[in-house]
């Protein structure tokens, strides 16, 4: 039996056309994000109104699973509470590793069949992993162990 | 199996084919395209059946017991020392230290050549196509000794600008290290001529072998460098196996880099007294199995004949390069002249490990990364690139097969 592919339709769709691309022209939170081993590198900028992420923005270079990934991530964060996020990441690293479909993470369940490509999950891990450093305060963000 | 006893080229690769075991397996569905050859190549089974029948039959420690098992143990592990003293038409057997690898062989001589030998204010000469191995263990004996690393530059094809090179072997440079063929762009360098560079200026060369030890014949004798790395496992031998050649005066110098057992003629608590080289640079309990297999790899590939190999890999480069250059959006990088069979790209608006992993689901097996020269991928501006990196086992028609995946996997993904 062949695995499916991490690259369904949506994650295309969102690797061709990601939604939140861009800067915010006031931000109240930021992170950069990268794996240089990978060679991704995100920006991520937010605009918090009372704990709640109001805009979300992403910028920068990096392969289709990142992008689609933190495209997706803007979609489901949007007009959250900011200290909701960090749970809902841990939620997302069980689906890569676990492959099983949580309702909760809407369209970021395409992203299931990294399951069966253990070397891609960092991949998809770095927008949330800036994201979690923009919320926290820290300014760099990579999901890499230290590059050999 | 290892039928070629036949003279007469080409190579018959149905035949070579049926010799490598792991060749016939699926991936995804899909027959394996091993093009990875760079990162490690597949074994025949002569190199497997060595390993097996060594632990067998003949399993014993080296160079220390006076049974039967031992004799032929030590025995079978110098014959692989014999093996590549010829492979390599070294001047002598014992100016090879066997290792884990290249990575070990170029520590050794970091550490025990140049070490003890660095000045502040000296400088150790290397190139931007260098792979990690031969530029990290530079970078730590400079710093422990006030010593700089000095770069000679390349051109934007990737080949080596060798007056560059040449002008850069100042008096302060104390050891110079340059691959043979580089692992990323696929560059063979022009080793004689550097050698002879070095040489008039009494800085001793270093070769980082391990790209052109499977690929192309090694005449140490006609290169002139003064150490040499190679690595067994990309010489369709058995990881953890590798050797370095230095000249004897060269090793009589140096002094231990490990202690332990092998490599002492007498210890006293007031002092030991090391063996001679090789020797005494192989402490503790050796890959015994490993180099008996190595040895079995550098007898099959002799077999079949490195000219033969070097003409063969060199029509699938060909056919390789030009069936690439036709995909929309794809640029080589490395494009010299004298080049082994590994190309690198790029494809527009496509990052290498999407390709790669889509790729893979075709069954086809690339390297996608920095490949363990971020100073190169620095000097192209790129974060990583794909890499297919052939061997004689290889066919035309894989390489038609894995250029008309990566096709479908662009038009897939952009």
């Amino acid at each position: 039996m062949t695995a499916p592919t991490p690259y369904p339709q949506i994650v295309l769709d969102h690797f061709r056309a990601p939604r939140h691309r861009g800067t915010l022209a006031a931000c109240t939170h930021a992170a950069d994000g990268a794996n240089p081993l990978c060679g991704d590198a995100l920006r991520i900028e937010l605009r918090c109104v009372d704990g709640r992420i109001e805009a979300l923005a992403f910028s920068g270079e990096a392969c289709a699973i990142a992008t689609a990934t933190a495209s997706m991530l803007g979609e489901l964060v949007l007009h959250r509470d900011g200290a909701d996020i960090g749970a809902l990441g841990a939620r997302f690293a069980r689906l890569l590793e676990s492959g099983d479909e949580d309702a909760g993470l809407g369209p970021l369940n395409a992203l299931r069949p990294l399951q069966q490509y253990p070397a891609r999950r960092k991949c998809a891990l770095l927008p949330w992993a800036t994201l979690c450093a923009a919320l926290a305060g820290a300014p760099h963000a990579t999901t890499e162990p230290d590059s050999a | 199996m290892n039928a070629l006893h036949d003279p007469a080229p080409p190579l018959d690769v149905e035949r070579i084919r049926a010799d490598f075991p792991l060749l016939a397996r699926t991936v995804h569905d899909k027959p394996l395209v091993y093009l990875d050859n760079a990162n490690t190549a597949q074994k025949p089974a002569a190199v497997i059946e060595a390993v097996d029948r060594f632990y067998r039959e003949t399993n014993a420690n080296v160079a220390r017991a006076v049974h039967q098992l031992g004799e032929e143990a030590t025995a079978a592990y110098e014959a692989s020392r014999d093996k590549l003293a010829r492979f390599l038409n070294a001047p002598s057997r014992d100016e090879i230290v066997l290792t884990s690898g290249t990575t070990q062989a170029i520590n050794l001589v970091a550490y025990s050549y140049a070490l003890p030998r660095l000045q502040p204010g000296d400088e150790i000469l290397v190139t931007t196509m260098e792979h990690h191995a031969n530029i990290v263990p530079w970078q730590i004996v400079c710093g422990r000794t006030g010593a700089k690393l000095k770069v000679a530059p390349i051109s934007e094809r990737g080949e080596l600008i060798v007056d560059k090179f040449v002008a850069a072997l100042t008096p302060s440079v104390k050891l110079a290290a340059v691959a043979h063929v580089s692992n990323v762009l696929g560059t063979i360098n022009p080793i004689a001529e550097l050698a002879r560079a070095a040489r008039q200026r009494g800085i001793p060369l270093l070769v980082d072998g391990s790209q052109a030890a499977p690929h192309l014949p090694i005449d140490l004798k006609a290169l002139g460098c003064d150490f040499y790395a190679l690595t067994g496992h990309k010489l369709f031998g058995p990881t953890g196996t590798g050797a370095l050649w230095a000249r004897k005066d060269i090793l009589r110098e140096m002094p231990p880099f490990l202690g332990g057992g092998e490599m002492i003629r007498e210890v006293r608590f007031e002092g030991t007294t090391f063996a001679d080289p090789p020797h005494r640079f192989e402490a503790g309990t050796p890959n015994i199995a490993g180099f008996v297999g190595l040895g079995a790899a550098l007898d099959y590939v002799e077999a079949l004949g490195r000219e033969r190999i070097v003409e063969r890999e060199q029509a699938l480069l060909e056919h390789a390069t030009a069936a690439l250059k036709a995909v929309p959006g794809l640029r080589i990088v490395g494009e010299a002249a004298h080049k082994a069979a590994v190309i690198s790209f790029l494809v527009e608006g496509a990052h290498a490990h999407d390709l790669a992993t889509l790729l893979d689901h075709e069954g086809i097996a690339v390297r996608s990364g920095h490949h363990c020269a971020h100073p190169l991928m620095q000097f192209y501006g790129v974060p990583a690139t794909l890499r297919a990196s052939l061997a004689f086992y290889n066919t035309h028609e894989e390489i038609d097969r894995f250029v008309a995946a990566l096709v479908k996997v662009r038009q897939f993904l952009l």
